[in-house]
């Protein structure tokens, strides 16, 4: 296997590594300790530093986001943990959350010290309902040891920790659905501007961040940012918590660097393909990633930077893994179901066109296409979502980037495997 | 303050605003369908988009914002912002939205009630392509109520969002809401609570197309058969601005006009539906004398006669009841009697209603009670008791109209008259007491001035031709005046009432029916200078 030393996973095969003691045992909330001790200032610089990208999919450095919350205003700011791990393919928050809450908790406080939030919330998506329930418990163990609540650590700092669960609506991870959710409202992502930092929960200075991100936090502090930027790509390092699903044979989270090549997660780390078949796909990040073939997949390495030169992304580093038996089209048309019944549906191009996606893709598969399909589908997604770089977030055309991550896959679909489209439609066209 | 350039046209704007305002503030249209400068901003039609020197991407021109850009960002060393609204990736934009938005639509603008003034069918045409790529089957789902008066065609909504908006943030009732998720979306009512708010009926003129109807007005005429009048509405001193759209002498819809200084965007459903409140009621237009308990038509000239005899045999023991439903020239001229004494019946009012977003609904359901102040002598607190002191056995009523009820007190003083003159459109209960009546107009035959709650003069326009005999009623009041013969009145038109008014009542100096226009004038910043 991997000789990676994990950070973030280093106990999870522990018995009881998600209780406060055992977390203290470990050198848990040392950092908070010395956060407490440092300005607001400092810890932003240092994150800075660290070069620490967002794990939620967009990859925005987190120190830079934090840097936006204005220091002068009147208003409360608020620190949100994106929880609603929804990406299709993505297990490794949830997998944070059972084994290590404490150290998501801990990043959660150094985050908020930072940009000086006094009430932070965990928006946690609704089907984790057990991971609701634990979250409840070391939150109240954290209050009990005083990291939590009034004067924290003898310190003059206050910090409430609020769990919020959400109503199973995957747009509710993109962070402005997110934080109308959590105002009780319908979860529709918001035009921007104002970003969060300037208006975002209650018309608040707002951070979100992901629990990886989050998670992240306590290691930098203690051993510093030049020995964050030593593991993997220096603009983009980090240790990472890869999901890899789909036709290997041993599927699973792995906690590796960043920059650790796509093949080795497979073939090593996931055992290989299964019933010993080819490899004919991958989505390296989540299902709004694009699609790689076989032969990208052998060779990309898994960091940022190395995914969008050949125009897909890390995302949420769900990697999903597809066989020679699995027909593309029939994927690519599940794919494009998902995003229709996930639309908000406030964007015109977003709501019709994704419809219209399902309706020519069903239409092909059950045999009825013509060979305009091709062209109108890669113009339709275009009209969704024009190829733009994810990590310069949404000025595409639609309210949010749910637009691009209909538009990148299904596109990508046809694009790469344009010949198993050929064949449905030649089918027809031979019958009729 | 930043220099923005849109297309050709150089425009200095204020700092802060969109380029969306900045152009239709200058006449440059983008199309657009969510935004309404009432309703906080969504984003989401995606119809408003532009190019923007200096942006790789399209912007919607809703959401974005001008300000003054860094010495070292200005675009050719001058302007703040450079927009395009009409290159060819704008165009192609346009298109692809619109065809969006097209892909479900039924296409029925034949049938449809908003055709004509739909921004469906007017962009579409101007903006969209020739034919449709969709083969496939359309979303196809019933009309609804939404409340008793406004129905939803769920085929031709486009999803902006506004009627939603409307009653969250304008009305504050919050009856709909959008339904369900995506492509399957739905504007719906609430189940325990319909759309029938007093507001309800301005969802269906914020409705870009024609998804949201009256029933008012569903399939009662089409848009190019009408003709459009500006006035007022005559249903509260509030005074919203109107459109009156009428077919020959018939009025088919009351819509609002926007002015900022009376109304804002809206305007209530009491004032939109009240016109049909005229349509049943039987006309008075003849002049009226009663003989016992008969009342036989007149000609002018003997019911002018008698009226005049009789006031001048009164010697001044005579009471006139001004209006606040007439308008200041009527009540003007009613104070051109001079010698008696000044009345008005007790207000009609009802329940006043504030919204959150600030428009209301006055109690005062006249529309101009400060008017009839303004413009009248002095008019007595306690008539009754006057009546009765001065022994006073004649009175000259300008009736304020259906609306009035007469409560215990005015019948009594009525039973007391020898001699009552009413004007009036209807034999109402008023009239019912007059020895002779004096066929006046109605509401909406009507020309004159009148001032709302706030001060504001604004132009009250006739949509309606005047029927039978009736005369306008400062006209009337005019020849009861030179019969008696003290005083040689000639008037032609309100205009020339206005203009002695100003005369008279220094706050109305200055005021002119041209320089009132659309808008108005308020009395209270002294209207004299020009
Ligand atoms: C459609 C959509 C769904 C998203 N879902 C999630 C999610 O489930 N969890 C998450 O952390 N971020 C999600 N994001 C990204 C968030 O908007 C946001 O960028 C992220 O939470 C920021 O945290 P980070 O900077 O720490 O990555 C989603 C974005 C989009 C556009
Ligand atoms: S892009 Fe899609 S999901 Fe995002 S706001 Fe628009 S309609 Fe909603
Ligand atoms: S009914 Fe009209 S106003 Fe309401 S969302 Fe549909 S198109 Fe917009
Ligand atoms: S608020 Fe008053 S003036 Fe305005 S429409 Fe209603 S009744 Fe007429
Ligand atoms: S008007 Fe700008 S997006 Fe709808």
């Amino acid at each position: 296997m991997s000789d990676f030393q994990p950070i973030l996973t280093e106990h999870i095969h522990q018995k009881e590594c998600h209780t406060l003691s055992f977390y203290i045992s470990v050198g848990g909330y040392s950092a908070l300790e010395k956060v407490l001790a440092m300005s607001a200032d400092d810890v932003i610089e240092l994150v800075k530093a660290s070069n620490l990208r967002g794990r939620g999919g967009a990859g925005f450095p987190a120190g830079v986001k934090w840097s936006f919350i204005p220091q002068d205003g009147e208003k409360p700011k608020y620190l949100i943990n994106n929880a609603d791990e929804s990406e299709p393919g993505t297990f490794k928050d949830r997998l944070l959350i059972n084994k290590t809450p404490h150290q998501i908790l801990e990043g959660m406080i150094i985050a908020s010290y930072a940009i000086g939030c006094n009430t932070a919330f965990i928006y946690i998506r609704g089907e984790f309902f057990k991971e609701y329930q634990l979250l409840e418990k070391v939150v109240a163990e954290a209050y009990e040891g005083n990291f939590l609540g009034k004067g924290i650590l003898g310190s003059d700092y206050d910090l409430d920790v609020v769990i919020h669960r959400g109503a199973g609506a995957y747009i509710c991870g993109e962070e402005t659905g997110l934080i109308e959710s959590l105002e009780g409202k319908r979860g529709w992502p918001r035009i921007k501007p104002p970003f969060p930092a300037i208006e975002g929960y209650l018309k608040c200075p707002t951070v979100v961040n992901n629990v990886e991100t989050l998670s992240n936090l306590p290691h930098i502090i203690n051993r510093g940012p030049e020995w964050f930027k030593s593991i993997g790509p220096e603009k983009g390092p980090g240790p990472k918590l890869f999901c890899v699903s789909g036709n290997v044979n041993s599927p699973g989270v792995f906690e590796e660097p960043m920059g650790i090549p796509l093949k080795d997660l497979i073939f090593d780390l996931a055992g290989g393909i299964k019933d010993g078949n080819e490899l004919k796909a991958v989505f390296p990040g989540g299902s709004s990633s694009a699609i790689l073939t076989a032969e990208e997949a052998l060779s990309v390495n898994m960091d940022f930077d190395s995914l969008a030169e050949i125009k897909t992304m890390l995302g949420s580093a769900g990697v999903i893994v597809m066989d020679e038996k699995v027909d593309m089209v029939q994927a690519c048309l599940n794919i494009a179901r998902f995003y229709a019944h996930e639309s908000c549906g406030q964007c015109t191009p977003c709501r019709e066109g994704t419809a219209w996606l399902v309706k020519i893709l069903t239409r092909i598969t059950s045999g009825d296409g013509n060979s305009n399909d091709i062209d109108m589908i890669l113009e339709i997604t275009d009209n969704i979502g024009g190829l733009i770089d994810f990590s310069k977030g949404s000025f595409g055309k639609t309210i949010c980037p749910f637009g691009e991550a209909v538009a990148w896959p299904v596109r990508s679909f046809v694009e790469k495997f344009e010949n198993n489209f050929r064949q449905y439609i030649s089918q027809e066209e031979s019958v009729t | 303050m930043p220099l923005l350039k849109i297309d050709n046209a150089e425009l200095e704007v204020e700092s802060g605003i969109t380029v969306l305002q900045a152009a239709t503030a200058n006449r440059i249209e983008i199309p657009h369908y969510c935004y309404h400068p009432a309703l906080e901003t969504v984003g989401s039609c995606r119809m408003c988009i532009v190019q923007i020197e200096g942006m790789p991407k399209l912007q919607v021109s809703c959401n974005t914002f001008v300000g003054e850009a860094p010495p070292d960002k200005k675009i050719d060393e001058k302007y703040d912002m450079v927009v395009h609204t009409q290159t060819e990736l704008v165009k192609q934009g346009r298109k692809n939205v619109l065809e969006f938005l097209l892909l479900n639509h039924p296409l029925d603008c034949p049938v449809c009630d908003q055709a004509g003034e739909c921004f469906l069918q007017d962009y579409a045409f101007k903006f969209g392509n020739a034919h449709s790529r969709f083969e496939e089957e359309k979303r196809v789902r019933p009309s609804e109520y939404l409340g008793s008066q406004i129905v939803i065609n769920q085929n031709r909504c486009i999803m902006c969002t506004r009627c939603v908006r409307f009653t969250r943030q304008i009305s504050g009732t919050g009856e709909l809401f959008v339904q369900k998720r995506g492509y399957d979306f739905k504007i719906s009512a609430l189940e325990d609570q319909p759309l029938d708010n007093l507001l309800a009926g301005n969802v269906t003129d914020i409705c870009p197309v024609g998804a949201l109807l009256s029933t008012d007005y569903i399939h009662k005429n089409r848009i190019w058969n009408l003709h459009e009048q500006p006035s007022v509405c005559q249903d509260c001193s509030v005074g919203c601005n109107i459109n009156v759209f009428y077919q020959k002498d018939r009025i088919f819809r009351v819509s609002p006009r926007e002015n900022h200084d009376a109304n804002g965007y809206f305007i209530c459903d009491i004032g939109r539906y009240g016109f049909h409140r005229f349509e049943e009621i039987e006309r008075m237009t003849s002049p009226m004398r009663r003989d016992e308990e008969e009342l036989t038509e007149i000609q002018w000239d003997e019911a002018i006669k008698v009226v005049a005899k009789n006031l001048s045999d009164a010697k001044e023991k005579i009471v006139f009841v001004a209006s606040p439903f007439h308008t200041n020239e009527t009540n003007f001229m009613l104070g051109r009697f001079q010698k008696g004494f000044f009345g008005a019946l007790p207000l009609i009012e009802e329940e006043g209603i504030t919204y959150p977003s600030g428009f209301s609904i006055n109690s005062d359901r006249s529309p101009n009670h400060r008017g009839m102040n303004d413009v009248c002598p002095s008019i007595l607190e306690d008539m009754a008791s006057e009546i009765d002191q001065q022994n006073i056995k004649v009175m000259y009523i300008l009736d304020d109209g259906v609306d009035r009820e007469l409560d215990q007190e005015w019948k009594e003083i009525l039973m007391k008259m020898d001699f009552v003159v009413v004007q009036s459109y209807a034999l109402t209960e008023v009239a019912e007491s007059a020895h002779i009546i004096l066929p006046g107009l109605a509401p909406f035959e009507r020309e004159g001035t009148v001032t709302n709650d706030q001060g504001r003069v604004q132009w009250l326009r006739p949509s309606l031709p005047l029927k039978g005999k009736a005369r306008p009623d400062w006209r009337i009041i005019m020849e009861v005046v030179n019969t008696m013969g003290k005083q040689e009145l000639s008037y032609s038109d309100v205009g020339e009432i206005l203009a002695e008014m100003g005369k008279c009542f220094p706050a109305y100096e200055g005021v002119s029916l041209f320089r009132l226009g659309d808008y108005g004038l308020s009395i209270n910043g002294k209207v004299k200078s020009s």
